[in-house]
């Protein structure tokens, strides 16, 4: 398979801005799909809303694009009622821990066999740019004019506090890396939760002081590393996969 | 065989019995009967206790959509926050069932006790227009039944058909035959998941395609929609009309209250529609026609009565059972004052 086969071309050009790093998270994401050779008639994909939130009708195969927030509990009604089909989960750090919070807990909980690839630019992209929960401490946003109060969520922290659990965070930059942990997550059997360091130019760089998306892609380089060792937790700029494969209880 | 059940169990066995195998909930009086009914039946069913009211619609919504008929149960505060699913599931023309029974509101209210009091929210609950069938049994038999029939209707519109209860009604306690009802269950309507390149959205689309700046085709597609449900619903004009031609009075009530005000039809008319959405309109032309007083009886402050009087165009009475109870004495009274 290629990965153009995964592309629904009809719907082409997408809704993104010039700049944005949603357009290489998916892109990747089919390079993934195309290396595991997935057939359309196989797979589904579920999002949410917001700007990545329009990924799931771009891919060519069936999806379903839902509430804001709610792509886990559908993409687990799908799973549960059809195991057979891969299901797989795109969609955005506001929808998917910011209003959906609550069904993040609960899938990773229950570790329901999804792949879900979270685009994490830490703004509210497509409403003009406010606030998300995953905003640097004391960046400035529409919703948070003197800076953010509060410390960004720890993603890591809620997948991982269950016994079995596997999560990545990978970077828009790092594509190599990208695509083999995207691949991965849709590999492994139970909950796979992928963070991917995006950014968003239009409604949040340039108000940042950013003079294009390039330049926010190539800051992604400068701030995240790859894990050297293989034990622990990722620090806060480091990319990798924290895995236990043991049982819940 | 004949046994002794509630209405909530009714609703679990009719849910059975029109090919149900996905269920998704989350407790509240007074519908947790129904969750319990349906627990531990797998694998003959997905059972789903979900996180809560909103996951368990969403969860309903993507099993139907992978191939699955499926329902959710809940009572007022679960129904409203449920609102955003039942609108996406009329914007993507998903086949469910949603059970509603009712209890005395706004909020927690009284927790316990019966009401009638989400009509409107059946109809109108969600943001944006859209039309739904919604059905109100009035008997533990009817519960059997008219779960089947929602499934049905839910298939042949391709829609979230809601099955309104009230509390005394999921808990009454009857004996019925279930064996007696025979009502063939519809085959599904919508190609499961997995057929390659669909796209199902809750922005308005025309195959797929997202329609989100095309106000024509916004009123095309309505017209369509609509005429599918109106089309769809007319198979289900469940109402039960008793006329009494010694009567100038008619009564109209639904669920528990139809059933209190039964006695009553030695000295009045009685009206009792079962599809409350669309609203019975020529049925009740019809019996209204026969009289001079229309009196609509019912657990809230008058919901279902503006919905005769704007059918009829011409004043209509309501008595208004608020508080959770209802008798039929103070009924009586209530009907002399008017």
């Amino acid at each position: 398979m290629n990965y153009k086969d995964y592309i629904n071309w009809e719907r082409m050009p997408t809704t993104w801005c010039p700049g944005c790093a949603i357009g290489t998270i998916f892109k990747q994401t089919t390079f993934a799909l195309a290396e595991l050779g997935l057939a359309a008639e196989d797979m589904t994909v579920v999002s949410g809303i917001g700007c990545s939130g329009r990924a799931a009708g771009y891919f060519n195969a069936d999806s379903v694009h839902v509430t804001h927030g709610r792509a886990l509990p559908v993409a687990e009604g799908i799973k549960r009622a059809n195991p057979k089909l891969k299901v797989i989960v795109f969609s955005g750090d506001g929808d998917l821990v910011g209003i959906g919070g609550n069904h993040l807990l609960h899938s990773a909980r229950r570790d329901i066999d999804l792949a879900v690839i979270c685009v994490n630019n830490g703004i509210y992209g497509m409403t003009g740019g406010q606030m998300a929960p995953t905003t640097p401490t004391g960046e400035k946003t529409l919703t948070s004019p003197h800076g953010t109060a509060y410390a960004p969520i720890n993603i890591q922290g809620i997948v991982t506090s269950n016994r079995r659990h596997w999560f990545a965070r990978a970077s828009t930059f790092h594509i190599v890396h990208l695509q083999k942990v995207i691949r991965e997550a849709v590999e492994r059997p139970g909950f796979a939760f992928v963070e991917v360091m995006g950014f968003c130019i239009e409604n949040s760089g340039r108000r940042l002081g950013f003079k294009s998306g390039h330049e926010m892609l190539t800051k992604l380089k400068t701030d995240y590393k790859l894990k050297a060792g293989p034990d622990g937790l990722l620090g806060d700029h480091e990319l990798g996969v924290v895995k236990n494969d043991g049982q819940n209880g | 065989m004949k046994s002794l059940i509630m209405g909530n169990e009714a609703v679990a066995c009719g849910a059975l019995k029109a090919g149900m195998t996905f269920f998704a909930a989350y407790p509240i009086t007074p519908a947790s009967e129904i969750m319990h009914e349906l627990a531990g039946r797998e694998p003959e069913i997905v059972f789903i206790h979900a996180e809560d009211e909103i996951a368990s619609i969403h969860m309903v919504i993507g099993a139907s959509l992978a191939g699955r008929k499926a329902m959710t149960s809940t009572s007022g505060p679960g129904m409203s926050l449920k609102q955003e699913g039942i609108g996406l599931a009329h914007m993507m023309e998903v086949p469910l069932v949603i059970v509603n029974v009712q209890r005395v509101g706004p909020s927690t209210g009284m927790p316990t006790l019966p009401a009638q009091g989400d009509i409107l929210q059946a109809a109108h609950g969600s943001h944006g227009d859209y039309v739904p069938i919604v059905l109100s049994p009035s008997s533990v038999e009817e519960c059997y039944r008219y779960t089947i029939e929602a499934f049905n209707a839910a298939e042949e519109s391709r829609s979230p058909v809601i099955l309104l209860l009230d509390g005394y009604i999921a808990h009454l306690q009857e004996t019925v035959d279930l064996d007696t009802v025979s009502i063939d269950p519809k085959p599904r309507t919508l190609a499961p998941l997995g057929q390659g390149r669909r796209h199902f959205t809750g922005l308005l689309a025309r195959d797929g395609v997202p329609q989100t700046k095309n106000t024509a085709y916004y009123r095309e597609w309505y017209a369509r929609v609509k005429a599918k449900m109106l089309e769809a619903a007319a198979h289900y004009r469940f109402f039960d009309y008793q006329k009494n031609s010694t009567s100038d009075a008619l009564i109209i009530a639904y669920g528990i209250t139809h059933r209190v005000v039964s006695p009553l039809r030695g000295s009045h008319s009685l009206f009792k529609p079962v599809r409350m959405f669309p609203v019975l309109e020529d049925e009740i032309r019809a019996a209204a026609a026969e009289h001079d007083k229309i009196i609509v009886v019912e657990m809230n402050d008058g919901q279902y009565r503006g919905e005769v009087q704007k059918v009829l165009r011409r004043e209509v009475l309501g008595v208004s059972l608020l508080g959770g109870t209802i008798s039929l004495k103070e009924i009586q009274e209530r009907l002399r004052e008017l």
